[in-house]
């Protein structure tokens, strides 16, 4: 069956793909969904979604964040209920009323924020929702061996949680949902958090299980792991289906049309990397990402900000940095690479004042910054865009105009009262300048869209006084192909007037997109540092991978 | 809802009024079931009641002077709460105050200033007393993390076990036992530290308590709404992190703000010694803290809360008691409406966020 | 050490222990509640209730049993208003918890001086002491083990919590309701259910720990009988650090510091009233604040789940 896709173009208003074929009637499939409906308030998170999710097989989901997956799999898993259409689980009527249906039916999830109990162990959580009455710890532990071996996923029974890495504990997730012996599992996002080894290890384990006769749904935004692993494929965006392939690998730019409404070569390799395809990526990156930089100004000698043997320790007493030492010059862009949990989340906190660290030098132009608060940090002229803006870059409650001030509010002071009429004027500017999208000024934060939020924080930082540093962590994570070209742009046009911007993601066709050089950090380590081209990329991969190059 | 439609529609009036008013007409309801179920005639408790509450100047007086330590206590803890700090100690605030307030105006040499200042000498002493008492819990939030809750209500029943400690000792605060009958209570403050009386000789105990309370709900309103301060503290509240990240004090803050909590507690404790009690009692908060931390959770946050519910709990108290005197009405049925009042507000509140109008 | 200051120690001991059995019940209701993740502010209005109950069932029915039967089943609408409120209301524990309080406290004296008369002081049949044989024959030492029947039936009580929590899928279940519910409801359990069922625990334990007391200690009521005492056991908890044995010494502790405010007259020793009666909470307020070691309350203790 080949390929149905939607033109380029008519987005939204497009007609509903026609639910396919599989076996003729959607007999034969493990799992039929058909016309499935789902909203929360006036979000429509699914509009007349249908697809079939035949035996043994892997079944990619794939969309831009927002695109519906999370939901469908809930609804699959009974965390919600849809509002309209029905489910069909191997020729019965599924209609979980919860995750405990669910897995009566036969149906494991691993979610994209893990459920484990942090402080039990693996094998408690384990039994957790499957023992009954005494605890046989013991014969646990033993079948988690034995499913060990069988699937090559080593694990500790009795280590705690808390001191597994985000790879082992996703493990222990996968391991979870085996004992049940499933004949569906879903996996939301499961490679976001992992290393390339690690996800060539999942996507084995993947096709062992599909071969053992369970249906396997990995739901994604990384074409590669498609082009390598699935069987089908299907394309949600914004809710509704607007593609299926059977032979993915070779309906993969017609897929990536269908997931983004843009061809991949016309968009730049900047945003391309948003959807992290290794062969796509790289040869439009090599002719747009070297003539991107082309544009910007060369950087110069002048040395913003300098950073050496910076060394932390996490509150259980573990290395969290060890030794950092970055410099990044006046109109450069030097991008920290890594997976996730490997010290970026605590460097950017120690840069940015939040944290202190140990030891070390933290120098910012002739400011010494070590172990001196947020304010001071602010002051010598670094802004920061934080990795998760909900938690440090905003108040959500509060008003958009308050929160493109929060490091300001005294400005607005007048006779010791605070001038609102002021600060809504300056933050409509602050919009218009910045394209943030908004009902008004007054609205709450947290009813603007995840990209204008995040171009909300940019125009907070980058109009810091003397701004002369900017740190920008995750900035792109959960936006649309469309928010991120303007994230890029503001970074790009601020970097050509002189701005030093240090970057830190886990996307590494990012990185090399927009940066001149790249350090990459594992396990607080500073393992080497590069220039950005995509020739590097081996030897990047196996600094990320923890191996001195 | 569009505008267009809002104008056409009938005005709706907010959940966050019509909820709250409704709980405390169903509760009197039922405190009037219960008045009955006691054999007591309802038209004689309701007499007794309204008698005691608004049936003569002076009853009046009293109400209002209830509801001033009442409502003082609940503007303290909308200060607090706009921080997201709950303060449940306003017992033992009130009792540090009283504690205070007494200590300076027998044994401080207040009675031997000037004027006025006899008499606002012990009500800053009480008021720097409740302040430091809701300062400690702030702190130890601020350096321990520890759950304000939990502090205040412990630092509460200690506050009240110190002011017992007082009036039993009589190296501290208890008068000098002439016979084994001497009762376990402070001697009566000079004159000259009472609050003066309003309308002077005229039998309306209202004294100058009053206009200070309205000037305080001006100030209170001012302050959470229109200044950097009470912009600061709603951030703090909602989002600690991104405060400190734009530079905010806020273990200031959070320490500033629990002190006005206890502040206004410590004040409160004042204004019910020198206004009417004169001496210092084992008893002396009897309540009003909790009284104060209900009308603070009715209020929402908004000082015109603070006032309609503080007098209601005015009244209700005054009432209660002259139920109780004339009627033979127990005044726990007054105890039983408060609760059932505060246990329907909890019970809608999910309801009220979800359809109020901000 | 002489007989004298032997038989001190003795009397003193066994009225530590008599002193801190309602706390002990509460207290270990409480934990497992809170171990769950919800917060009960109304332990106070329990035992009183229970207290109230089993007072006037034993009153009208000449058994003790059946008072003990009354506090229970009188308890349990409560507890299930309770649960109803934080777990499916998602009301504030604390606000909830103090009005309930307050409803239990004026319902409890308007309906004692009602059917029985204000300032009566009825004697009511009580539980009778249980003397365990063996122990209670050690000379001197042997008085501090006659306690009253209901003592002995909380400790087995409370070590079979401490084993339950520990070693079953229920207890496991618990745990990961306060830790992380959506561990729980993500592996096929029921959040609901779990909180529902540790409030209704809590709810049985706290009733039983004030029929205690007005039938296994003083044998008669009176007016807000509890005095405080359900307060106690909630900081007798959080000094706990939500441990079943940490929590135990708590309530001994604070059983022996109340104990002490009538054997240190008795010994001649002056210590005022005041510093005794405040000596648990001062204690707890350290204990928050980190003076003893750091403080580990689950995760998600007063949030109500949503899915």
């Amino acid at each position: 069956m080949s390929i149905e896709a939607v033109a380029p173009g008519t987005g939204s208003h497009a007609r509903p793909v026609a639910a396919p074929p599989a076996g003729g009637d959607g007999t034969g499939a493990l799992l039929s969904l058909r016309g499935l409906r789902k909203r929360f308030g006036a979000l429509v998170a699914l509009d007349d979604v249908s697809l079939d999710i035949a035996r043994s097989e892997i079944h990619c989901l794939l969309g831009e964040n927002g695109a519906g997956k999370s939901t469908l799999c809930n609804l699959i898993f009974g965390v919600h209920a849809p509002d309209a259409g029905e489910m069909v689980l191997d020729g019965r009527p599924h209609r979980p009323g919860g995750p405990r249906d669910a897995l009566a039916q036969g149906i494991a999830m691993v979610h994209q924020h893990f459920s484990l109990v942090s402080d039990l162990t693996v094998v408690d959580n384990l039994l957790l929702g499957q023992a009954r009455g005494v605890l046989d710890r013991a014969a646990c532990a033993q079948r988690v061996a034995a499913l060990a071996d069988e699937y090559g996923l080593a694990i500790a029974p009795r280590a705690r949680i808390a001191d597994l890495s985000v790879g082992e504990r996703q493990r222990v997730e996968i391991i979870k949902c085996l004992m049940r012996s499933p004949r569906l599992l879903v996996l939301d996002e499961p490679t976001a958090v992992l290393l390339p080894d690690e996800i060539r290890a999942l996507l084995a384990v993947c096709e062992r299980v599909a071969a053992g006769g369970c249906s396997v749904v990995l739901v994604t935004h990384k074409l590669a792991e498609v082009e390598r692993a699935a069987h089908r494929a299907t394309v949600l965006r914004l809710g509704r289906v607007v593609a299926r392939s059977d032979a993915p690998a070779r309906d993969m730019r017609a897929l990536v049309r269908a997931m983004i409404q843009r061809d991949l070569s016309g968009l730049g390799a900047m945003a391309g990397a948003a959807l992290g395809t290794d062969a796509v990526a790289t040869a439009a990156a090599a002719d747009a990402g070297a003539a991107a930089r082309t544009i910007t100004r060369r950087p110069s000698a002048a040395v913003v900000l300098d950073v050496e043997d910076l060394v932390m320790h996490d509150a259980g007493g573990v290395v969290a940095l060890d030794h950092v030492g970055l410099a990044v010059h006046e109109g450069e862009i030097l991008g920290i690479a890594g997976v996730e949990g490997n010290g970026q989340s605590e460097l950017a906190a120690v840069l940015s004042g939040m944290t202190v660290a140990a030891s070390g030098r933290y120098r910012v132009g002739a400011h010494d910054l070590f172990g001196r608060p947020p304010k001071a940090v602010t002051r010598a002229g670094v802004g920061v865009v934080p990795e998760d803006r909900h938690r440090v870059g905003c108040v959500p409650t509060m008003p958009l105009a308050e929160n493109l001030f929060l490091d300001r509010l005294h400005e607005f002071r007048r006779f010791g009262l605070l001038d609102r009429r002021a600060l809504l004027a300056k933050a409509a500017a602050s919009m218009r300048e910045f394209d943030v999208r908004a009902s008004g000024a007054d609205q709450p934060f947290e009813r603007l869209s995840g990209g204008n939020q995040q171009k909300a924080v940019l125009a907070r930082e980058l109009t810091v006084p003397g701004l002369r540093l900017l740190i920008a962590a995750q900035p792109t994570r959960g936006l649309d192909v469309g928010a991120v070209e303007a994230v890029y742009g503001y970074i790009r046009r601020a970097c050509e007037r002189g701005l030093a911007v240090l970057l830190i993601s886990s996307e590494l066709d990012e990185l090399l997109a927009m940066c001149h050089r790249i350090a990459v950090m594992y396990r607080g380590r500073i393992m080497g540092e590069c220039d950005a081209r995509p020739d590097e990329r081996a030897r990047i991969g196996a600094w990320m991978a923890g191996h001195a190059a | 809802m569009s505008a267009i439609a809002s104008r056409r529609a009938l005005p709706r009036i907010d959940r966050g009024v019509w909820l709250p008013l409704l709980a405390v007409v169903t509760a009197l309801a039922i405190g009037a079931l219960l008045v009955a179920a006691t054999g007591v005639a309802l038209p004689d408790a309701a007499a007794a009641f309204a008698d005691g509450a608004w049936g003569s100047g002076y009853a009046i007086g009293a109400s209002i002077n209830r509801a001033l330590a009442i409502g003082l206590v609940g503007l303290g803890f909308i200060v607090a709460q706009r921080a997201n700090l709950t303060n449940v100690g306003g017992e033992g605030q009130i009792a540090l105050g009283g504690i205070a307030a007494t200590a300076m105006s027998l044994y401080g040499g207040a009675s031997h200033l000037a004027g006025p200042l006899a008499f606002v000498m012990p009500m800053l002493a009480a008021t720097l007393a409740g302040a430091a008492w809701g300062a400690i819990a702030g702190a130890m939030k601020v350096r321990f993390g520890t759950n304000e809750v939990i502090s205040t209500l412990l630092l509460s029943f200690i506050g009240i076990w110190v002011l017992y400690g007082c009036v039993q000792s009589e190296a501290l605060l208890r008068q000098p036992m002439t016979t084994s009958a001497t009762l376990p209570e402070s001697l009566e403050i000079p004159e000259a530290t009472h609050l003066p009386r309003l309308w002077g000789e005229a039998d309306v105990p209202l004294h100058v308590g009053l206009p200070l309370a309205l000037l305080l709900c001006a100030v209170v309103a001012v302050v959470i709404n229109r200044t950097v301060f009470g912009t600061m503290l709603r951030a703090v509240g909602a989002n600690p992190d991104a405060a400190r990240r734009a530079g905010m004090p806020i273990g200031g803050c959070i320490v500033l703000a629990m002190a006005i909590a206890g502040a206004f507690g410590g004040l409160a404790g004042a204004l019910m010694l020198q206004g009417e009690q004169w001496t210092l009692k084992a008893r002396f908060s009897s309540g009003y803290g909790f009284d104060g931390l209900v009308v603070g959770l009715l209020a929402r946050g908004s000082v015109k809360g603070v006032i309609a519910s503080a007098l209601l709990f005015g009244f209700l108290r005054s009432g209660g008691i002259n139920m109780e005197l004339v009627a033979n009405v127990p005044s726990a049925i007054v105890v039983v409406i408060q609760g059932l009042i505060i246990v329907t507000l909890a019970a809608a509140a999910l309801w009220i966020e979800r359809g109020a109008v901000r | 050490m002489d007989t004298h200051a032997l038989e001190l120690l003795a009397v003193f001991v066994g009225s530590t222990l008599r002193l801190a059995t309602p706390m002990l019940f509460a207290a270990s209701g409480e934990l497992v509640s809170e171990r769950a993740g919800v917060l009960n502010l109304s332990v106070e209005g329990m035992m009183l209730l229970g207290a109230f109950a089993g007072a006037m069932g034993s009153l009208y029915s000449g058994s003790p049993l059946v008072g003990v039967l009354a506090a229970v089943l009188a308890v349990i609408p409560l507890a299930l208003l309770q649960a109803f409120l934080s777990n499916t209301l998602r009301a504030n524990q604390i606000v909830s918890g103090i009005g309930l309080n307050l409803v239990v406290l004026g319902a409890t004296t308007v309906l004692y001086r009602q059917w029985l008369g204000s300032r009566s002081r009825v004697q009511i049949p009580g539980i009778d002491r249980w003397a365990p044989p063996g122990l209670s024959d050690i000379p001197v030492f042997g008085a501090v083990f006659v306690q009253s029947a209901l003592l002995y039936v909380g400790l087995a009580v409370l070590v079979i919590a401490a084993w339950v929590l520990r070693a079953t899928a229920v207890g496991l279940a618990v745990h990961a309701a306060g830790a992380e519910p959506r561990a729980l409801d993500q592996s096929g359990g029921s959040v609901q259910r779990v909180r529902y069922g540790a409030v209704l625990f809590c709810g049985v334990m706290s009733a039983l720990g004030g029929a205690f007391i007005s039938l296994g200690d003083i044998h008669t009521f009176t007016e807000n009988m509890t005095a405080g005492t359900g307060y106690l056991a909630l900081v007798a908890v959080i000094f706990g650090n939500w441990r079943m044995g940490r929590t135990v010494f708590a309530c001994l502790f604070f059983g022996a510091a109340t104990a002490l405010q009538f054997q240190l007259p008795a010994m001649g020793l002056n210590v005022p009233n005041a510093l005794l009666i405040m000596l648990p909470y001062l204690m707890a307020l350290l204990a928050v604040g980190g003076v003893m070691g750091r403080q580990t309350p689950p995760a998600y203790l007063t949030l109500a789940y949503r899915r």
